[in-house]
């Protein structure tokens, strides 16, 4: 089993360095570039331009930029720096592991003589904001879990019951209004839930619940920054309770879309499981009703099930783009499409390796996670 | 070897006690989208005590869903139990009891041995798990009891250190194994009666040997009756004291298993055995049953074996036959040829017969 986790660990690394080629030869093959939000700036001559496209080193040929940004080699080119400090004593230091905003620093400055780009744990800054895109992250993936989280464990406690109960009860006025449920489900699309809920909930008939954001700001500080953490120290009852008030909308959207098509995976797999040879031999055996369903098949049923959730596992991280747009959820989902639009690219670089990184990772867990479930699975 | 099956006792009244199990007038159907099927159209056989019986025919021709329907495992709908079906089990109507009162007999007094011993075993449990189940259920012991109970299961079936086998799962073992597995899972409540259908069908010749004469010594040494299911004639000349041969759904020759194999009276069973391939007959051309199952939906009006019968007349056409007797004592076979319309036509249609088979062939329990 280590031993496994360990190959398809070293497997992932040439994936991730294949994700991070295609993923930036595409953005730099795309039209358009950082340079791109001065378009419509009468007041940006093409001298600034060109001053700006030198100082972000976009005047360089991509794969140039690529190394840059990994830190195969040293952005200054003019003034490469050499240290000559002996490689030992930087080794055993912790610190010299961590780069500039505390990410894993894979190749320490003394061993490649420069300390920017990924591998030194360093992903830059936005172009946008100037800041480090590795702690915009890390802010914007707090919201992005929570809204997640309560989402995936929602759906899928629903999808499961419901498949379940569906599968058992065949055709049954239960089975067909699921059916029709998954169906409608399906098809709408999330934006158009989601404004509808706004326009129902939100909008000034009911104004019940909040249209957006994850925090109420009139009350407290942004979410994320030291005050909002001493406000939520002061009167933490009253921050949580703001926050599920901010919720209840978006998670309401994203279960309803996702719940659908899990719920019917469910019953199919409940189904299939039902019509084994297994389940008949254990009627046969004289058990009741209850152990054969729940005991014999739902066991069975659940092995594709499992795969199915480790796959959606990535959804914690990576988040929902058009739901958290909607609700204007201060999350990754968000973070993605402002940078699009603003032609952030190193924020966009960061999102989508860390996002490949969070994929890679949860299809390992699926299968480490069947193995234990499957006598018949062994690594 | 001359005992007859006995006759079922007029609808209602149980069987006598030495009666194990009754079947009479048994009639299943499923419901599909084009009509109904009749699987199973109003067969009545007995079992008694200890004894084995085969049941024989091609597939479709209602040998499994028979089984089935004594277990209750038919799924109700799309199948359909026809009224006046009565199954008697050790003095109970099995198909009018509540279904709790039937689980208790399922796996306790009746087990059955499926066809597919890989899919037959639930995958992501361990045998023993499986077999002590079974036994915890029915015999109300404790788990540590059951687990013992299970090793000794698997002990009697010829599995070598049991202790080390209960802790495996199906797919660790082969498929000759996972069929003993299934036997052992059978006998672990002592049931009263052994259903075994098709218990050597997915397995290779070799190992079809070994898990008849585990089987057979089985059934011996528990004292359990035996109701064998098979397409197999050459299994059930070595297995059974009865036989019962079916088509499309229909009982049509019943008898000893001598009876039967050596003096078939109905021509489905006669052309059954004469196409049977033997050493003597090498070389030669097999015979065939001309012809091929009717289709359910599209049975012929009088006879059933009527299009593909060598001594068919009109009035197979226009009578239904029933069950008459035919040849030694209490044997039983559907066909006109044993009524006095078809007198003169009975031996000639037997002389044809024993000319078709080959001198000194057959089913000799000498293999």
């Amino acid at each position: 089993m280590t031993k496994y986790v360990v190959r398809r660990v070293a497997q992932a690394i040439p994936v991730l360095f294949g994700v991070t080629i295609i993923t930036y030869l595409i953005l730099a093959l795309a039209p358009g570039g950082p340079e791109s939000r001065f378009a419509n700036n009468p007041r940006i001559t093409n001298e600034v331009r060109e001053r700006f496209l030198k100082a972000w080193g976009l005047d360089q040929p991509w794969p140039v930029q690529y190394c840059r940004w990994m830190g195969f080699c040293n952005p200054d080119v003019e003034n490469p720096v050499v240290s000559d400090a002996p490689i030992l004593d930087h080794v055993p230091n912790p610190a010299a592991l961590l780069g500039p905003s505390g990410w894993p620093n894979f190749l320490p400055e003394p061993i490649s003589g420069s300390s920017n780009g990924v591998l030194h744990g360093d992903f830059g800054f936005s172009v946008q904001s100037g800041q480090y895109v590795s702690n915009m992250i890390a802010r914007a993936a707090l919201p992005t879990f929570i809204l997640a989280a309560f989402a995936l464990v929602i759906w899928i406690g629903i999808a499961v019951l419901m498949g379940v109960y569906a599968a058992i009860h065949r055709y049954s006025f239960f089975d067909q209004a699921a059916t029709v449920f998954a169906y409608v489900g399906f098809a709408m699309p999330t934006f158009w839930l989601g404004i509808m809920l706004i326009f129902i909930f939100a909008g000034p008939g009911l104004n019940i619940l909040p249209a957006g954001g994850m925090t109420n700001t009139r009350l407290s500080p942004p979410f994320g920054s030291e005050a909002y953490w001493a406000y939520f120290g002061r009167e933490p009852v009253e921050a949580v309770l703001d926050i599920g008030k901010h919720l209840i909308l978006p998670v309401f959207t994203l279960v309803v879309v996702n719940i659908a098509g899990d719920s019917r995976f469910v019953r199919a797999s409940m189904l299939e499981a039902l019509n084994q040879d297994y389940v008949r031999t254990a009627k046969a055996k004289g058990l009741p009703g209850r152990a054969v369903t729940f005991k014999h098949a739902l066991r069975n049923a659940m092995l594709p099930v499992l795969t199915n959730i480790g796959l959606e596992i990535p959804f914690l991280f990576t988040g929902a783009i058009v739901t958290e747009t909607i609700f204007s959820w201060p999350g990754i989902g968000n973070l993605t499409i402002d940078a699009t639009r603003n032609f952030d690219y190193p924020v966009l670089m960061g999102v989508l390796l860390i996002s490949s990184t969070v994929v890679v990772l949860a299809n390992l867990l699926a299968d480490v996670a069947y193995a234990f479930v499957d006598p018949r699975i062994k690594y | 070897m001359t005992e007859t099956l006995s006759t079922p006792a007029p609808l209602g009244a149980p069987p006598p006690r030495d009666v194990l199990l009754e079947v009479r007038n048994l009639r299943t159907s499923f419901r599909v989208l084009d009509g109904v099927v009749p699987a199973v159209d109003g067969i009545s056989f007995s079992l008694r005590r200890g004894q084995t019986l085969g049941i024989v025919g091609e597939s479709g021709s209602g040998k499994s869903v028979t089984a089935l329907t004594i277990m209750r495992l038919i799924d109700i709908p799309p199948g359909v139990i026809g009224e006046g079906s009565e199954v008697w089990f050790d003095g109970q109507e099995l198909l009018s009891i509540p279904l709790g009162k039937m689980r208790r007999i399922r796996g306790n007094d009746i087990a059955m041995i499926f066809q597919e011993p890989l899919t037959s075993l639930n995958p992501v449990f361990t045998i023993g798990d499986q077999i002590a189940e079974q036994v915890q259920l029915h015999l109300k012991v404790s788990k540590k009891e059951a687990w013992d109970r299970a090793i000794e299961a698997i002990r009697l079936v010829g599995i070598p250190s049991p202790e080390r086998r209960v802790k495996q799962y199906p797919h660790e073992m082969s498929g000759g194994m996972r069929q003993r597995v299934m036997i052992a899972m059978g006998i672990s409540c002592e049931p009263k009666l052994l259903i075994a259908d098709e218990p050597t069908t997915a397995l290779d010749v070799t190992i079809q040997a070994q898990i008849l004469e585990l089987l057979k010594t089985i059934q011996q040494r528990t004292r359990s009756a035996l109701l064998l299911i098979t397409h197999d004639l050459g299994v059930v000349a070595e297995m059974v004291d009865n036989v019962i041969v079916m088509y499309t759904g229909q009982i049509v020759e019943q008898g000893t298993v001598d009876q039967v194999l050596l003096q078939p009276r109905a021509p489905y069973t006669m052309g059954l055995i004469e196409s049977i391939p033997t050493v003597e007959k090498r070389g030669g051309r097999l015979s065939v049953i001309t012809g091929v199952v009717p289709s359910p939906f599209n049975l012929p009006p009088a006879c059933r074996f009527e299009p593909r019968c060598p001594y068919r007349w009109d009035l197979c056409r226009r009578v239904e036959p029933d069950l008459y007797p035919a040849g030694a004592a209490g044997q039983l076979a559907r066909c006109h040829l044993h009524t006095p319309e078809g007198e003169g036509r009975r031996q000639p249609a037997l002389e044809a017969h024993k000319v078709n088979m080959t001198a000194g062939r057959a089913f000799g329990k000498s293999r």
